[in-house]
């Protein structure tokens, strides 16, 4: 196998790899994102970079692909001091790159997709239809050069992310967060993969946050917080709570559950609930759930089968094409958004940018976000703002958000603590239901745990919460039930008690695993 | 937010480049006259003779029609009684008042006569005049708009429709499809009267005549300044069977031009002797021109005062005063204008009268 | 902190038109001396103390354009780019000339109706690209452009059909004297041939203390601007688009059809020749260099009525053309935009860094605690 990559024209020998990262530091207005940094990566391992979001990771990683260059510092591929003045370069030294979000035309093969851009390294045509038959069968990709990419899961498309990094000749393969889109089994393939690129004798540099995945591809661990690299460990000791302890100076907490709190009192019901779009096409079919009251209820699924136009047609934003939505008994399946609001139903929404926030308004501006007819907010159509402001900073103080003020503009603050300061807004006004999409994506191990807590004080008071989330850890720790969506169908309930991440995944996918 | 507010301001600027662009090509031409052939008049007029004030309309001097009529009539008064003038110039959309700062700056300079080039000077001269009862306003094309005369106010109109006619009459004589067109900048009353007296002509001379008319815009001024506008409106005449088109559209003109050399037929000038201004490949396509004689009129008005007797109320300048008629620039109507004149005059004995509507 | 928030905001808000302002200068400038005439002729007169008389002049076309501002100020917070603001007062104007040349009511009661019937006419007019928009999604830019041509040739034909002769034109039928307001002279500040600073120049502070009031103090203004902000926020917080992009465009039309009225009553006294067109799109410049802030916009007005009143005895004074201020008003309107986003970034920036700042110093602490 090494021959033959050796024989590859213009291909780098596959050896060697290893990158050093000396002293390096890169300043931005008004921040240092890296401050001091070391890292070795040893040729021929794989390498976790861990650290909580903001702690630096993406920086470093833009500089070892040539999109940022260092302030100051050094960079070194097999003990050669280098300097990276765009991608191109990097990828000449044999350092490519996969992003989390994929870069590839739907409308376009696997082929054109991975030889778009390097046209000149075995050309468009059947060579090029060999090389990427040969490098998908010795790392087991099993992709078909001339699959248009529309057909492919997202396990696979990562696959031909990774292939058009080997195509071009990297012996050094960063991976962005690379599990935050798989499913279970799809991790596990990804992770086979990963290690069969490692026998190869190729590098992997690991990025994530996912503690578990880490220790469990990892040869060496790295771990950054606040720009800088506090640290090394070693997966074959290291235990998760080290590990956590190391990101943020504190023990990771767990989103496990108490007693339960679950009432008979039905809060939410769906009945019948079909979502139609224009096209005819059944973006929910059936819907028939129930939340009860001190209940959460978690839906599990992978992304884009129903979850947004669940929460939707819940929130008023989507109108049921048929089928009765009701709270509390009262149908409110025709009810504005705005209604539904003042019957006492709280929103974290998935995407809190683009959702949830006014990001160019103060934060107290931003408590009023969705509780504007509140009386307590405002009176005869006039805000109070001086209620406003003193419920922000009750909030503020409350649910700990870290803001200098209440003034502070809400782009200001980190997606932790603007998530703190919405749950703690939808938390107010004396909701009966809390539809929680994703609470904690994107923030850091802190403001996670904080949320847990909310959400679990929230059933504790009597709430029902409606709890989406694609980390199932967290949707079997704080669930009382499971509901799986697929297809815009809930296919299946299950005990939280019970269930493993690997169940709920071959449920999430239809009962057969991505395992190629 | 953000985006709208960038897309709002490039709109912004195109909108305000737009209206300004239209104004610097003007100045452009006006610089390059004012700097080399054509510096005014007023910056070397040093004599002690009569200080006229000249307001012009929108486009100012170097418009090539309107405005440079008025300062030919200017011109030639300042070498005729030795005057020194001070001009001003309007701004596209600008309020009243600025019209009526710009006379009131005139009169505090002690500018005597002042006249205001263009109807829209009708109102603010009929606001300012009263203040300065010693200095004798005029305005082209004006009107009173109010029911108090102002005796200290000339209002010069011309007798368009006769001039029209004769050309009308010119056209008649040169068609060989006995189909002509009228093209109108905007459909107003003043436009009304060309059109009127140009069907009026032709139809003396050959009652089977087919006069087609089409008009740019139905009430926006940007008729007499759409080039393109004008060049659709006369090539859809021509197509129609027209081989004469007359066009009253100011600056839209040219396209007019455009269209008649394209369609290789003739096109009838307006306002001023248009063969003289029009670019060498359009001038054989420019049969004659209607003469609307601004200069006349200006300078009548300085004669006025120099004599003492200023012109007050409506004075009308028709064919009896030399104020409208015909170009024979091009000798192209060499051979009718016998005929021509024998309809004038008929027009200034009164034997025929020239309808002012259609 | 609170000290140097105020500081930088204060900074924001005039740091960057001052630099846009500096540009323009920098600018016209240039353009004046490439076209051969006397940069320092060309500020001498711009820079010139006004007359009493200019004054009146510079005060009545500021509240002009500070209506005009505000129109599209409230269709911008809305995230709606009305252009159609010219179509909707110039049919507004007329409509209103109409009905007050014929002198249904008595005196001022006139005025009143004549007031009512062209914010009615321009609410209408600007909401029918409102209702456009909502139900057939039809870009409120398209449509009231479409409208704007539209309402021109409308009241031309009108005009022509209706109007009275005069002169060479055609015009509505005057207002009667009792209906004719004096405006202020200032206790005789302001003598008879400098003019008055026109009546109905006072509905223009009026509407922008009650336009500022409802925009900052009120749900309705909070619905507004959250949805010109993020408008699927918005749509998640409740707030019922649809409804409101009709209510913003019928808003910013009725404000609209107030912008001629003032010289209406106080000068012109029928539609025709007195009629002052543009003052739409300046509008739209205006209320861009504002930030659609009602003090903003004032301030804007204010400079742009300096800009052409001033400029009006260039050609005599200085033999410029007055036409060359309307490039300055273009610089100063790109150059703000532009002073703007860059001041914005910078106090962006410092934000971020005085709160990295602030909970580093937190931060640390607990470290402290924490080992």
């Amino acid at each position: 196998m090494t021959t033959e990559v050796e024989t590859a024209p213009g291909a780098a020998p596959p050896g060697g790899g290893g990158i050093s990262v000396v002293g390096v530091t890169k300043r931005f207005p008004g921040v240092v994102a890296n401050h001091d940094v070391n890292l070795t990566i040893r040729p021929g391992t794989v390498h976790a970079l861990i650290g909580e979001n903001g702690a630096g990771k993406s920086t470093l990683m833009k500089i070892l692909y040539g999109v940022q260059k260092p302030d100051e510092g050094q960079i070194l591929v097999d003990d050669k001091p280098v300097s990276f003045h765009s991608p191109t370069d990097a990828i000449k030294t044999g350092i490519g790159m996969v992003f989390q979000h994929f870069m590839l035309a739907d409308n376009l093969t696997v082929l054109e997709n991975v030889v778009l851009g390097a046209e000149g390294r075995f050309g468009i045509g059947d060579r090029a239809r060999e090389e990427i038959r040969r490098i998908s069968d010795d790392f087991g990709f099993d992709l078909d050069p001339d699959q248009l990419l529309e057909k492919l899961g997202v396990g696979q498309r990562q696959r031909v992310e990774i292939l058009k990094v080997l195509y071009r000749g990297a012996r050094t393969i960063i991976l962005d967060e690379p599990t935050a889109v798989l499913v279970p089994q799809e991790v596990d393939a990804l992770f086979a993969n990963l290690r069969e690129l490692r026998d190869s004798g190729r590098t992997i540099l690991f990025i994530s946050h996912k503690l578990d995945e880490v220790l469990a591809i990892a040869d060496d661990i790295t771990v950054m917080r606040r720009g800088e690299t506090v640290g090394e460990a070693d997966p074959k000791t290291a235990t998760k709570h080290q590990l956590a302890e190391m990101m943020v100076g504190a023990e990771l907490p767990s989103p496990e559950t108490e007693e339960s709190t679950v009432t008979t009192t039905r809060m939410l019901e769906l009945a019948g609930v079909s979502l139609v779009d224009d096209g005819g096409r059944y973006l929910l079919r059936d819907i028939d759930l129930a939340i009860h009251r001190g209940e959460v209820l978690g839906v599990a699924g992978v992304e884009g089968n129903g979850q947004a136009e669940l929460v939707e047609t819940i929130m008023g934003i989507r109108k049921a094409t048929v089928g009765t939505v009701s709270l509390a008994d009262q149908d409110l399946t025709r009810w504005p958004t705005r209604r539904r609001r003042e019957a006492g139903i709280g929103f974290i929404p998935e995407d809190r940018h683009r959702h949830a926030l006014v990001l160019d308004a103060p934060l107290w501006e931003n408590r009023l976000l969705g509780h504007q007819t509140s009386p307590a907010l405002n009176r005869r159509g006039f805000l109070r703002r001086r209620a406003a402001k003193a419920e922000t900073s009750r909030i503020v103080e409350a649910y700990d958000v870290r803001t200098p003020s209440i003034n502070t503009h809400a782009r200001a603050l980190s997606g932790g603590n603007q998530q703190k300061l919405i749950v703690g807004r939808e938390m107010s006004g004396d909701p009966i239901l809390v539809i929680a999409a994703h609470p904690t994506r994107g923030v850091d191990v802190g403001a996670q745990a904080a949320i847990w807590e909310h959400i679990k004080n929230a059933r504790r008071e009597g709430l029902a919460v409606l709890l989406i989330s694609a980390d199932l850890d967290e949707l079997i720790g704080l669930s009382d039930r499971i509901q799986v969506i697929l297809r815009g169908e809930l296919v299946g309930e299950f005990d939280p008690s019970t269930v493993t991440p690997q169940q709920l995944g071959s449920a999430m996918t239809g009962g057969r695993g991505d395992r190629s | 937010m953000k985006r709208t507010a960038r897309f709002a301001a490039v709109g912004v600027i195109a909108a305000l480049a737009l209206t300004g662009c239209g104004k610097n090509d003007d100045d452009g031409d006006d610089n390059e006259n004012g700097a080399d052939a054509n510096a005014s008049v007023c910056e070397s007029a040093d004599g002690d003779g009569p200080a006229i004030g000249l307001a012009y309309d929108v486009g100012g001097r170097g418009d090539q029609s309107f405005n440079d009529s008025a300062y030919a009539g200017l011109e030639n008064a300042v070498e005729e009684y030795d005057a020194t003038c001070v001009e001003g110039e309007a701004t596209d959309g600008e309020a009243e008042s600025a019209r009526e700062d710009r006379l009131r700056n005139m009169a505090d300079q002690g500018l005597n006569p002042i006249i205001g080039v263009g109807f829209a000077y009708s109102e603010s001269v009929n606001a300012v005049a009263p203040d300065f009862p010693d200095i004798s306003f005029a305005v082209i094309d004006g009107f009173d708009p109010d029911t108090e005369p102002n005796d200290n106010v000339a209002y010069l109109g011309f007798a368009e429709e006769q001039g029209s006619f004769l050309v009308g009459v010119a056209a008649a004589l040169k068609t060989e499809t006995d189909q002509l067109g009228f093209v109108g900048g905007v459909h107003n009353d003043l436009i009304k009267k060309f059109e009127a007296g140009f069907v009026a002509g032709a139809t003396a001379v050959n009652p089977d005549i087919k006069v087609a008319v089409n008009y740019i815009e139905e009430s926006d001024l940007a008729g007499f300044n759409d080039p393109e506008g004008g060049n659709q409106a006369a090539t859809a005449l021509y197509e129609g069977g027209a081989d004469i088109v007359y066009h009253a559209s100011g600056a839209s003109g040219s396209g007019v031009f455009e269209a008649a050399a394209t369609a290789d037929a003739w096109a009838i000038g307006v306002d001023s002797d248009q063969y003289l201004t029009a670019p060498a490949d359009q001038q054989e396509h420019i049969l004659t021109s209607m003469l609307k004689r601004v200069d006349v009129a200006t300078f009548n008005m300085v004669e006025s005062v120099v004599d003492g007797e200023p012109l007050t109320s409506y004075v009308v300048y028709d064919l009896s005063q030399d104020g409208v008629g015909y170009s024979t620039s091009g000798g192209f109507i060499d051979d009718i204008t016998t005929d021509i004149d024998e309809y004038a005059d008929q027009i200034i004995s009164g034997e025929i009268q020239v309808p002012t509507a259609p | 902190m609170n000290a140097g928030t105020v500081v930088l905001k204060v900074g924001q808000a005039v740091l960057a038109p001052l630099i846009a302002l500096a540009f323009a200068v920098v600018v016209t400038s240039v353009i004046v001396s490439v076209a051969g005439s006397s940069v320092s002729e060309f500020w001498e007169v711009m820079l010139e103390p006004p007359s009493k008389r200019s004054w009146v002049n510079i005060l009545n076309q500021t509240s002009m354009l500070f209506l005009a501002g505000m129109a599209a100020a409230i269709a911008f917070r809305m995230n709606l780019f009305n252009i159609g603001i010219e179509g909707q007062y110039l049919l507004a104007s007329y409509c209103a000339a109409v009905v007050a040349g014929a002198a249904l009511l008595p005196g001022k009661l006139n005025v009143a109706a004549a007031v009512v019937v062209a914010m009615v006419v321009g609410a209408v007019w600007a909401g029918i690209a409102g209702v456009l928009k909502v139900t057939r999604g039809v870009s409120e830019v398209i449509s009231t452009i479409m409208l704007n041509a539209i309402a021109l040739t409308l009241v031309g034909w009108l005009l022509n059909q209706y109007g009275d002769s005069a002169g060479q034109g055609r015009r509505t039928t005057p207002i009667p004297e009792s209906s004719r307001l004096d405006g202020f002279s200032f206790f005789g500040y302001f003598a008879q041939a400098d003019g008055r600073v026109w009546t109905l120049s006072f509905v223009a502070i009026v509407v922008g203390v009650v336009l500022a009031v409802v925009i900052n103090r009120t749900r309705f203004g909070f619905d507004l601007r959250a949805t010109g902000s993020n408008d699927e926020a918005a749509v998640a917080s409740g707030v019922g688009i649809k409804k409101m992009v009709v209510v913003a465009m019928l808003l910013s039309g009725g404000v609209a059809g107030l912008i001629w009225l003032p010289a209406f009553f106080g000068d012109g006294y029928y539609y025709g020749t007195p009629f002052q067109s543009n003052l739409g799109f300046t509008g739209l410049a205006v209320a861009l260099l504002g930030r659609n802030r009602p003090i903003g916009v004032a301030v804007g007005a204010l400079l742009f009525a300096w800009l052409s009143v001033q400029a009006n005895p260039l050609q005599l004074f200085a033999d410029i053309s007055p036409s060359i201020v309307q490039v300055t008003q273009g610089v100063v309107v790109l150059a703000v935009v532009a002073a703007y986003e860059v001041v914005r970034r910078f106090g962006v920036a410092q934000e971020q860094r005085s709160i990295r700042k602030a909970l580093q110093r937190t931060g640390r602490l607990e470290e402290g605690a924490a080992t």
